[in-house]
């Protein structure tokens, strides 16, 4: 690749750098269905989105789309064709030409001018800001392509966004290095220690299969006991049963293995001892947090790990599957009351969220943000195309920041920016655990930046920054706003 | 006032050891072996005349290898405590009931292994499957979560400590310091000539985090035994009694092995708070009549709460007490002046009851002045034992 490449591409892409053109055209109005729709599949709680008499007395006067939809409202779609007469489209045609076939968006700044409502008509406008010189990326040898999309209703700009992707080449990605590569030990799950199945414990393994976590109760007087006991401690009863626990618990303790290493682990392995809001504790892992995430108390919330599959043609464990109970950082519930600007200081910590990435999930957000890219939804070209499998778009990544950050700050924050940049793909199957801190705040006009990251098991997914006005500054409008404009 | 009726009328009259390595070149059971010949020849009695034999049950030499080897022709007691480190004191204490019983004139209490150049116990579970016994299955709680190792199991607790009490690193780091102050000037130790800084604790790897590398004890090679015979017969041998005072085991509410982590409080040792409450009860001591002690120290984060169940410090003080420099040799506990496992060797809490006769007979390398009675401590975490010894009249 390196080889052929002529350095006429560079030029003739850069010919492009600078043009503008008019992008797309919505063929509908902002809508309150799609609205809903958004805020099912991102699992956004906002009512100001889709309670028309709370929006109606909030800050907003009415319905307002999230503004992380600005850039989906004029997405053709399904029927997405390539515009030759875009300085984008022309790169992008060039680009496939010479072999750099894969795309992924690295970075997304989107600037709120003003919330949209239902009835607004957009469309954009497209300029081409810059292309890079080939790179040797950790996904293959490409080029960087910028736009700034300007989104408009009638002739009046509404809020923009710059979106840089990696155009790349499949299979030229940089090679691990060695010490990378050599890996000591498996840490397949399967490899762990099977727990030992006994007369007295096997209420709690029954239940782990049907990913159910069983306190052992005394059938007689109702006391709890972990580990398990064949009579009641309390009343002296041989009749022991069980309830199945909330799943709710908070850290009370906890050990991070390095060495010795054995297979079926990662390390550093996060073990923490629960205490369940039962009453009862028990050793598990923490997973979806990262050692420095950990503190004792931290409220924790229970997932399950299928450790140890059954056999099945084969392949398996003929002593039959086990799953363990795990722990990851409880989404925390969404504030109902905006936070005050006087209520912040620079380094306020944002609430850790742990955010189950599934397929449904990546699919119902492609589809969602009428993102029709191929490897958002079938395996096989994702696959095809040099990815492990589907991976999250872009725009999904920025409802669940802003559904993130706005949890935290509340209904009736409004929202100035979110520039977000991204790494690590996010496969299913794998937990995103969103963090952030205040990065700073001006109190005087109630403007607030947050800067935040969405881990998951590869790395960081998303990192980048959004900005937000808060009640108690200039900034911020009286209410109710009907026009949406905020006071600059 | 509880009474045991040993106490007081039983002594330690020999003590006998291999030397501490890594690599002994011999078998378990030689070990064993040399250890209690030497035993018997720090007291001066023939080898044939033990007649009971006292171990751990984790003891890979068996009391009938053991007897055959060094030529004795029956025994009328053999014993085995159970629950790992924990057995050491109480070791000495079924051997102090037996000779005050008559049913035993001698007793020996061994422990011997090759533990870092055998099966090395910091190993923890990682290669053994669970069990269905009850015993075993209660490893199910915790190995598939990647709790394997002792370590693993003790920075459960320390983490806990820390957070409720304020104790920091370092302070589990003062108690490594201190050991190893100690072993530097004990030529049986292996870390002799070998002391640490602080700097040198926090900058060692971690093993199993809030536990560095120096908060662990060794792994080691050795034997060590001690005699027991009535205080009697042990005047008229060859070195001066160490008088059984006062011995205790004991057990606590929701004890489990290593890994009582469901237990209201995880700050405290219920189970050395039953040892301490029938060492001051049977002896009419308290810890103002210790001048030194061997405080198990298999993790340094133990410690701590062993200070405070014996009523050295008050709850949660045991960081200010050692802060304040109270493990220092002229200071008020100097503890474990051996080194101890940290330092001398790990030989599961045996040769720390080893050092305290060394302070009773005014024979330790560390001499602590005014050593009339000696605190020694079993392991903790575990179903666990302790030991008074003390000056005869």
């Amino acid at each position: 690749m390196t080889e052929s490449i002529d350095t006429s591409l560079t030029d003739r892409l850069r010919a492009f750098v600078g043009l503008s053109a008019a992008a797309n055209s919505a063929r509908d109005p902002v809508n309150e269905p799609m609205i809903r729709h958004w805020c099912d599949v991102i699992e956004e709680g906002n009512p100001v989105y889709t309670d028309p008499s709370v929006a109606a007395r909030s800050v907003f006067g009415g319905i307002v789309a999230p503004p992380a939809m600005m850039d989906v409202w004029d997405k053709p779609g399904v029927r997405m064709t390539r515009n030759p007469d875009n300085p984008q489209g022309a790169v992008i045609t060039l680009l496939d030409g010479a072999g750099f076939t894969s795309t992924v968006a690295v970075n997304s700044e989107l600037e709120i001018g003003r919330y949209l409502r239902p009835g607004d008509v957009v469309h954009s406008t497209l300029a081409l800001e810059d292309v890079s010189d080939e790179k040797q990326t950790g996904l293959g040898v490409g080029h960087f392509v910028t736009s700034r999309l300007t989104y408009l209703v009638g002739d009046a700009p509404v809020g923009s966004v710059l979106f840089r992707v990696l155009k790349f080449a499949p299979g030229t990605g940089r090679a691990p290095a060695a010490g990378e590569a050599a890996m000591t030990r498996d840490p397949s799950p399967a490899k762990r220690p099977r727990p030992a199945i006994n007369r007295d414990n096997q209420y709690f393994w029954d239940g782990a299969r049907v990913h159910e976590l069983r306190i052992q109760r005394c059938a007689g007087c109702g006391e709890l006991s972990f580990p398990p006991t064949p009579r009641c401690w309390s009343c002296g009863s041989f009749e022991m049963g069980y309830v199945v626990a909330s799943g709710k618990g908070t850290l009370y303790s906890f050990a991070v293995p390095h060495y010795p290493q054995v297979d079926g682990f990662d390390y550093p392995v996060l073990v923490a001892l629960v205490e369940l809001e039962e009453g009862t504790r028990l050793v598990s892992n923490v997973v979806g947090a990262r050692r420095e995430d950990l503190r004792v108390g931290m409220p924790l919330e229970l997932c399950w790990l299928d450790s140890h599959p059954a056999l099945v043609d084969g392949a398996g464990d003929s002593r039959g599957p086990i799953a363990l109970p795990q722990f990851r950082p409880a989404r925390q519930p969404r504030r109902e009351s905006t936070l005050e600007v006087a209520d912040l200081a620079d380094g306020h910590a944002l609430p850790l969220c742990p955010i189950p990435i599934t397929a449904t999930l990546v699919v119902g957000g492609a589809l969602m943000t009428r993102d029709y890219f191929d490897s958002h939804h079938d395996r096989d070209m994702a696959v095809r195309r040099g990815s492990k499998d589907i991976f999250m778009n872009i725009h999904t990544t920025l409802g669940l920041t802003e559904r993130y950050v706005a949890d935290w700050a509340g209904p009736e924050a409004i929202w100035r920016s979110l520039r977000v940049r991204l790494g690590a793909p996010n496969y299913p199957y794998d937990t995103m655990t969103m963090s952030g801190s205040v990065a700073s705040v001006d109190r005087a006009r109630g403007v607030v930046t947050v800067a935040f990251r969405g881990a998951n098991s590869l790395g960081d997914h998303v990192s980048g920054t959004a900005q937000l006005v808060l009640p108690g500054g200039s900034s911020y409008p009286d209410r109710p706003n009907p026009s949406g404009e905020e006071r600059r | 006032m509880t009474e045991h009726a040993y106490a007081g009328r039983t002594a330690i009259a020999g003590i006998g050891a291999t030397e501490f390595s890594k690599f002994s070149g011999r078998s378990e059971l030689q070990l064993a072996v040399e250890a209690c010949l030497a035993a018997c020849d720090d007291a001066g009695i023939e080898p044939s005349e033990v007649r009971g034999l006292s171990t751990f049950t984790m003891e890979t030499n068996p009391e009938n290898d053991v007897m055959r080897s060094l030529g004795i022709e029956e025994l009328t007691h053999f014993s085995r405590i159970h629950f790992g480190g924990g057995a050491p004191c109480g070791t000495v204490q079924y051997a102090a009931m037996a000779v005050n019983e008559g049913v035993a004139d001698y007793v020996l209490c061994y422990r011997a292994f090759n533990e870092r150049s055998g099966r090395r116990f910091g190993a923890g579970v990682q290669d053994r499957a669970a069990g269905a016994t009850a015993e075993e299955a209660q490893f199910s709680w915790t190995s598939p979560y990647g709790l394997l190792t002792p370590a693993s199991w003790i920075a459960m607790f320390a983490t806990r400590i820390m957070h409720e009490h304020g104790v920091t690193s370092e302070d589990f780091g003062r108690v490594a310091v201190a050991d190893r102050r100690h072993a530097a000037t004990n030529p049986a130790a292996f870390f002799y000539g070998k002391p640490i800084t602080l700097d040198d604790h926090q900058e060692s790897r971690w093993v199993v985090e809030p536990l560095h590398l120096l908060d662990c004890c060794q792994e080691s090679d050795g034997g060590q035994a001690i005699l027991v015979t009535t205080l009697e017969r042990a005047r008229d041998l060859r070195q001066p009694p160490a008088v059984v005072t006062a011995a205790a085991q004991g057990m606590g509410a929701d004890q489990q092995m290593m890994r009582s982590f469901f237990r209201d409080s995880l700050t405290g040792l219920p189970e050395m708070a039953v040892c301490a409450r029938q060492l001051w009860e049977t002896s009419g001591l308290g810890p103002d009549d210790i001048r030194t002690a061997v405080v198990y120290d298999h993790f340094t984060p133990f410690v701590l709460p062993q200070l405070e169940e014996f009523g050295f410090c008050g709850r949660g003080e045991a960081k200010d007490f050692i802060r304040d420099g109270n493990f220092e040799l002229d200071g008020r506990l100097p503890v474990n002046t051996h080194g101890g496992q940290l330092g001398e060797a790990y030989i599961h809490g045996m040769n720390g009851i080893a050092e305290a006769v060394r302070q009773v007979r005014g024979a330790a390398v560390n001499q602590v002045d005014g050593a009339e009675h000696v605190l020694v401590t079993g392991g903790t975490g575990v179903p666990t034992s302790a030991l008074v010894v003390s000056r005869d009249r």
